[in-house]
């Protein structure tokens, strides 16, 4: 069991390895095939871990295996170990399996890029970042695992180098997620100042002891504050959300892989990780759950008004995440963890569907070029409208019944929770609007100019085989995954994450009903909000300036942090170049140098040259000395 | 074995500027003696023994049996690896100089290595005059080595380096005197622990000087970018350990109660210098630039471990200490070779060598993401362990480190991208060739290291230090 | 002890050396300058032999042989110099010889 987690993780580390040394002796398709083969057997690694865990009774399934110390200093010591429990085979599964469907479609999605080794071989690191995020058995692998995920985004969102969009959007994904880092890192640093370990099982035993004053409010809410931090960076939840829009620069499988499936999600996983740090703390923990909610509106109400494909599947992606802290941040970690697997599904399904979209019409992503694609391309249009009723909730698509069953948790938690509750259901009704806006201007209507002077046909070679596969899997994923857990009827997933994390609510029946009813009825509302602006064109678009420009500058974000972090920091650094580098400390040698030869100078003119004068001197020193010596005496 | 290691390349030295050796058998015996100290070093490795206690391989013989001076050398555990790092990254710096062709090969492979010998006997002398001799036998040949084979201001360069190495050297020499001739003994393992403030600065101003610490870098920016780049790499990644190694062995062992009183001071400066390192090689126009001011923020980080004085600190600096020599020694190799092909190594003209150069961008990719301290890397664990100790010492100093390493973050892919992406720079043609087989042969070594230890850091945080089982604590080993 | 007292021998060696002394500080010839240093270091050992006498122990005259094995070399190197000074017709004056002025 723990061989087959080794196996899992390890798999696309050797990958990845052997691609890069095989450089250009392997042919671009080949590698291709390499990764994708070690991610699968990753999936079948996963697959055998998840199999003995079920062998075990649910006491049991909690398994730590080390290699070997990987740091320690003083007394303190961290091994690289992998910790083997219903959570994290959870997520393993999710990882190398979503992961698996992406690589494999990349193959078909990157053919002919230059390239393409290189890609390869950042899939294949990716996917082991990830795992090792998930399989870390520690909190300093977990960490280790988080900057890996940071790196690998890093490489990949600038993949096409060239493009200075791309450099600039892969350097803030990967600064944003390096503050996040930093956060966890001092969260960690007084987890060591008051426990004097990292691992998972030690410190969660003293939280919840309360041993040796880390329970107090103060301490344990940094703590939580500061993996809160890292969690809101990764998932690009507010305030640390900017990053993502950008990171969509990146190749359409990346995004499909990073920013829906795995990576973003990182921050539930974390939540549900550390649950009982956040449940000592628990205003960190509403904090958590408010952020959410918070950033699930505002991306739902910019993704209203995006132009780019990508970008309006990426807020959509941010405002699904935000359901998922909300989830987490009450306490309902099973919903959350619930609906980060369906996401995973039909978020992927989409940015792919998206992909094939935009690897039909030569790369262009702009949607108001698009129309009318219903025909052309009707398979593509079947696995969207999967996807986006999943996204919307619809039943009986899976999005319907994760996310009303995070819902209906918000409905048990207090005042607090209703509000919550509303800014959900808020939500709902936006996710409507957006999807089915970007529904209806991409494939219905009539096939546009650009569209008829563009659009081409993908093959049935391994090409398209590999394009329309994965998508298809996806696309059945997206619509029956639900039905893994019926909130009311019956919950699996529920009961195998019980013994790592129990929920700390549960909604009874009526509020379940309440929740899924109101939740169905404003999305399919938003969806005909959509319908009668873009779908059947009968009302215009209202047209509110100020409201627009706000939205298209995302709540002007971007200007804020730059004129907070980014253009202080430059000016500071030009500062203390210009009024302290160069006058004081540079030039302090060059003062120095003068100074000295100056001095030198000076004591020249004592050098004669003359013999007998040095003679003299000599002599006469001599003397004086001679008569100091009797003197003194 | 020790003095062996020390004996081993001065005498290689001296061989070479003896024998009227043609220029191809001076090189090749440079590189034969660097080879050869390496692995002797190996050799050291496999036969320390770890869980001894306190000093290995030990020498002595009485020098002035009056002032109880005497030639005495041995290893601890933490200098077996600041002894590999020397050797290792002098060896990749040989062979650089080997591959571009120096002038007048003979002296400088000579001083190359007599560099070698001096600065494993200053990570080997136990007694503090000899420590001293060592101390200033290591700058001798890097005066020359920065004025003759530098660059066009070198000679600027070089004052500055001697004016403000000397003032160091004077004060570290009048304090070895005062020390010594108080304690009755210059033996670095017998003298006494002393309360002497005076005594104390003196030590720490000339390390440091030489470290170098905010605000005594006045001399950093000519010596590492006017300098050629082998030189630039030694002195970032081996010399300025020297000094750090001083703040451990001397300044921090032997004076409990000064270290106590002028911690605070001492941090803030460390800390000073972390934030303002990283915001000038931020704005650095050149690479080396970049290098050398990240360098600066990299020692005060190391002293910020340091001076946390706890466990973790010292762990975790000892092993910063290595990570950030073959790190910085590997970035100023490689940008040597990435001028050599430009020409300049002004960022606003380079770019866009990524494409078409795929071996040039593996190595400087893995090295700066290395540098930038992504966690799950070697510099992280170090970073981490250091920041885990001074945090112990108060909440503000592991703060402000933290928010270096997002600028560190941020100068690293400044320069990643201004080298190898976006379009080509104006002095990067397609003559600008890939790394050739015998670069690669320089550096990959170096960045092998590197991984290596990034899988395994606790090679050097868990081996640094003999501690005692009881307490787990290395605050008594060479006390 | 036979022979006249340390004294003697004393003022005899310092009169050399003034004498020497005198030469060094006031001729401008080289030849004569080395000759004047000869006649001081001649002094100084006759100081040490004497002391070394009066003393009865060995160490003073094996300095004196050691200032002499000195001066001999000095002498060859310094009439080597003014030999190579004169060969090349440069004006035997001490006092011309000032290329070392700071």
């Amino acid at each position: 069991m723990t061989v087959g987690a080794w196996i899992c993780l390890l798999s696309p580390l050797a990958g990845a390895l052997l691609i890069t040394l095989a450089g250009t002796r392997i042919s671009r398709r080949t590698a291709g095939y390499l990764s994708t083969g070690s991610v699968a057997v990753a999936f079948g690694g996963a697959i055998t871990s998840f199999i003995g865990l079920l062998g075990k009774n649910g006491e049991e399934r909690d398994h730590v295996s080390t290699a070997w110390t990987w740091l320690s200093g003083g007394s303190y010591r961290s091994g690289f170990e992998i910790l083997v429990d219903p959570l994290s085979v959870m997520m393993m599964l999710i990882v190398s399996g979503v992961g698996f469907l992406i690589v494999a479609y990349s193959i078909g999605y990157m053919d002919g890029d230059k390239e393409e080794r290189r890609y390869f071989a950042y899939m294949a690191l990716f996917v082991f970042s990830m795992l090792l995020l998930v399989q870390g058995g520690n909190f300093l692998l977990l960490l280790a695992g988080w900057g890996m995920v940071g790196l690998s985004s890093y490489l990949l969102i600038g993949f096409w180098h060239e493009r200075p969009s791309a450099i600039a959007g892969a350097k803030k994904a990967f600064v944003m997620n390096a503050i996040g880092d930093a956060t966890m890192a001092l969260a960690f640093f007084l987890i060591i100042l008051y426990t004097g370990t990292l691992s998972f099982d030690h410190v969660f035993n003293i939280v919840q002891n309360g041993d040796s004053g880390i329970s107090n409010s103060t301490p344990i809410n940094l703590i939580a504050l500061g993996l809160l931090g890292g969690a809101v960076a990764k998932s690009a939840q507010l305030p640390l959300q900017t990053w993502l829009p950008d990171a969509m620069e990146g190749p359409t499988p990346v995004s499909a892989l990073i920013h829906a499936a795995t990576m973003v999600t990182a921050g539930v996983y974390l939540i549900v990780r550390t649950h009982v740090i956040f449940e000592a703390a628990p205003k960190v923990e509403e904090l958590a759950a408010g952020l959410g909610a918070g950033t699930l509106l505002l991306a739902g109400l910019i993704a209203l008004v995006q132009t780019d494909i990508k970008r309006v599947i990426a807020y959509s992606t941010m405002s699904q995440i935000g359901y998922m802290f909300l989830g987490v941040g009450l306490g309902a970690y099973a919903n959350g963890m619930f609906h980060l697997m369906t996401h995973a599904f039909f978020k992927a399904l989409l940015f792919m569907a998206a992909g094939l979209v935009i690897h039909a019409l030569h790369g262009e992503q702009d949607i108001r070029r698009m129309g009318g694609l219903r025909t052309l391309m009707p398979r593509t249009y079947l696995a969207f409208l999967v996807g986006g009723l999943a996204l919307v909730g619809i039943f009986p698509f899976s999005g319907f019944f994760s996310k009303d069953s995070i819902l209906a948790a918000a409905m048990d938690h207090g005042w607090y929770g209703y509000v919550l509750w509303v800014a959900g259901l808020a939500g709902a009704f936006l996710t409507g609007i957006y999807t089915a806006r970007l529904f209806f201007l991409v494939f219905w209507g009539e096939p546009s100019a650009f569209v008829q002077e563009h659009f081409h046909k993908p093959k049935r070679d391994v090409v398209g085989i590999s394009l329309a596969a994965p998508v298809a899997a996806l696309a059945v994923l997206a619509a029956i995954a639900g039905w893994i857990q019926f909130a009311p009827l019956w919950h699996p997933i529920e009961t195998w994450l019980q013994t790592v994390a129990e929920p700390l609510v549960s909604p009874a029946g009526w509020q379940e009903a309440v929740s899924s009813v109101l939740a169905v009825v404003l999305g399919a509302a938003g969806i005909g909000v959509a319908w009668l602006l873009y779908g059947a064109r009968t009302r215009r678009v209202p047209r509110l300036a100020f409201a627009q420009r706000t939205l298209e500058h995302k709540f002007w974000f971007d200007e804020l942090y730059d004129a907070l972090f980014y253009r202080p920091s430059i000016r500071i650094a030009r500062g203390l170049g210009r009024f302290v580098e160069n006058p004081l400390i540079f030039g302090s040698g060059r003062e120095l140098g003068q100074e000295t030869r100056a001095l030198g100078g000076l004591l020249g003119r004592a050098q004669t040259g003359l013999l007998r004068t040095y003679a003299l001197a000599i002599a006469s020193s001599v003397a004086v000395l001679a008569l100091v010596f009797v003197v003194v005496r | 074995m020790t003095t062996l290691l020390i004996v081993v390349p001065l005498a290689a030295a001296l061989v070479l500027w003896l024998l009227p050796l043609d220029r191809v058998s001076a090189a090749a015996l440079a590189l034969l003696a660097a080879l050869a100290e390496v692995g002797l070093w190996i050799q050291l490795l496999i036969r320390f023994d770890w869980n001894e206690r306190g000093l290995q391989f030990e020498q002595r013989r009485s020098w002035f049996s009056d002032l109880h001076v005497s030639y005495h050398v041995g290893v601890y555990a933490f200098s077996v690896w600041l002894i590999g790092l020397a050797v290792v990254v002098m060896a990749a710096t040989i062979a650089y100089a080997v591959w571009v062709g120096r002038e007048r090969a003979r002296m400088y492979f000579g001083l190359m290595l007599f560099l070698t010998g001096a600065i494993v006997g200053v990570f080997a002398a136990q007694d503090l005059l000899l420590f001293y001799a060592f101390f200033e036998a290591m700058l001798i040949p890097l005066y020359v080595l920065v004025g003759v084979w530098g660059g066009p201001a070198r000679m600027g360069a070089t004052l500055k380096f001697v004016i403000y190495t000397m003032a160091g050297s004077l004060l570290m020499l009048a304090s070895v005197i005062v020390y010594g001739l108080s304690q009755g003994t210059f033996d670095l393992v017998d003298i006494g622990a002393s309360s002497s403030d005076w005594v104390f600065l003196g030590f720490v101003a000339a390390f440091a000087i030489k470290a170098p610490l905010f605000p005594f870098h006045g001399w950093l920016r000519d010596a590492y970018t006017e300098s050629s780049p082998e030189v630039a790499a030694v002195l970032s990644g081996v010399v300025s350990k020297a000094a750090a190694y001083g703040f451990l062995r001397i300044a921090i062992a032997k004076f409990p109660g000064p270290t106590e009183d002028f911690r605070t001071p001492i941090l803030v400066l460390a800390a000073v210098g972390l934030v303002y390192g990283s915001l000038l090689a931020f704005r650095a126009p050149d690479l080396r630039g970049v290098i050398a001011y990240s360098s600066l923020a990299q020692m005060g980080l190391i002293t910020l471990g340091l001076f946390a004085a706890n466990d973790l600190g010292f762990d975790g600096s000892v092993l910063q200490m290595v990570n950030h020599g073959l790190i910085s020694a590997t970035l100023f190799l490689l940008a040597g070779m990435v001028e050599r092909r430009a020409t300049t190594g002004e960022l606003g003209r380079l770019g866009g060598m990524a494409r078409g150069r795929p071996l040039l961008a593996t190595v400087l990719m893995t090295t700066g993401i290395i540098a930038l301290a992504v966690p799950f890397s070697t510099a992280f664990a170090g970073e981490f362990l250091i920041l885990a100790g001074v945090f112990q010492q108060g909440w503000g100093w592991a703060v402000v480190g933290a928010a270096a390493i997002v600028l560190a973050a941020m100068y690293i892919l400044r320069v990643i991208s201004a080298v190898l992406h976006r379009e080509p720079g104006t002095a990067v043609t397609d003559a600008a060739l890939d790394l050739r087989p015998a670069e690669l042969g320089i550096v990959v070594p170096l960045v092998a290291c590197l991984l290596a230890l990034s899988a395994w850091p606790a090679a050097i945080s868990g081996h640094a230090f003999s501690r005692d089982e009881a307490t787990r604590s290395v605050s008594q080993e060479f006390r | 002890m036979l022979g006249p007292s340390v004294a003697w021998y004393l003022s005899v060696s310092a009169f050399l050396f003034g004498v020497g002394a005198l030469g060094v500080l006031l001729r401008r010839n080289p030849l004569i300058v080395l000759l004047s240093l000869e006649i001081m270091l001649n002094g100084a050992n006759l100081a040490l032999i004497a002391f070394s006498r009066h003393q009865g122990q060995g160490d003073g005259q094996i300095f004196a042989l050691a200032v002499m094995a000195v001066a001999a070399s000095e002498v060859v190197v310094g009439l080597g110099l003014i030999v190579a000074m004169n060969r090349k017709r440069i004006t035997l004056d001490v006092d011309r010889l000032n290329t070392l002025r700071g």
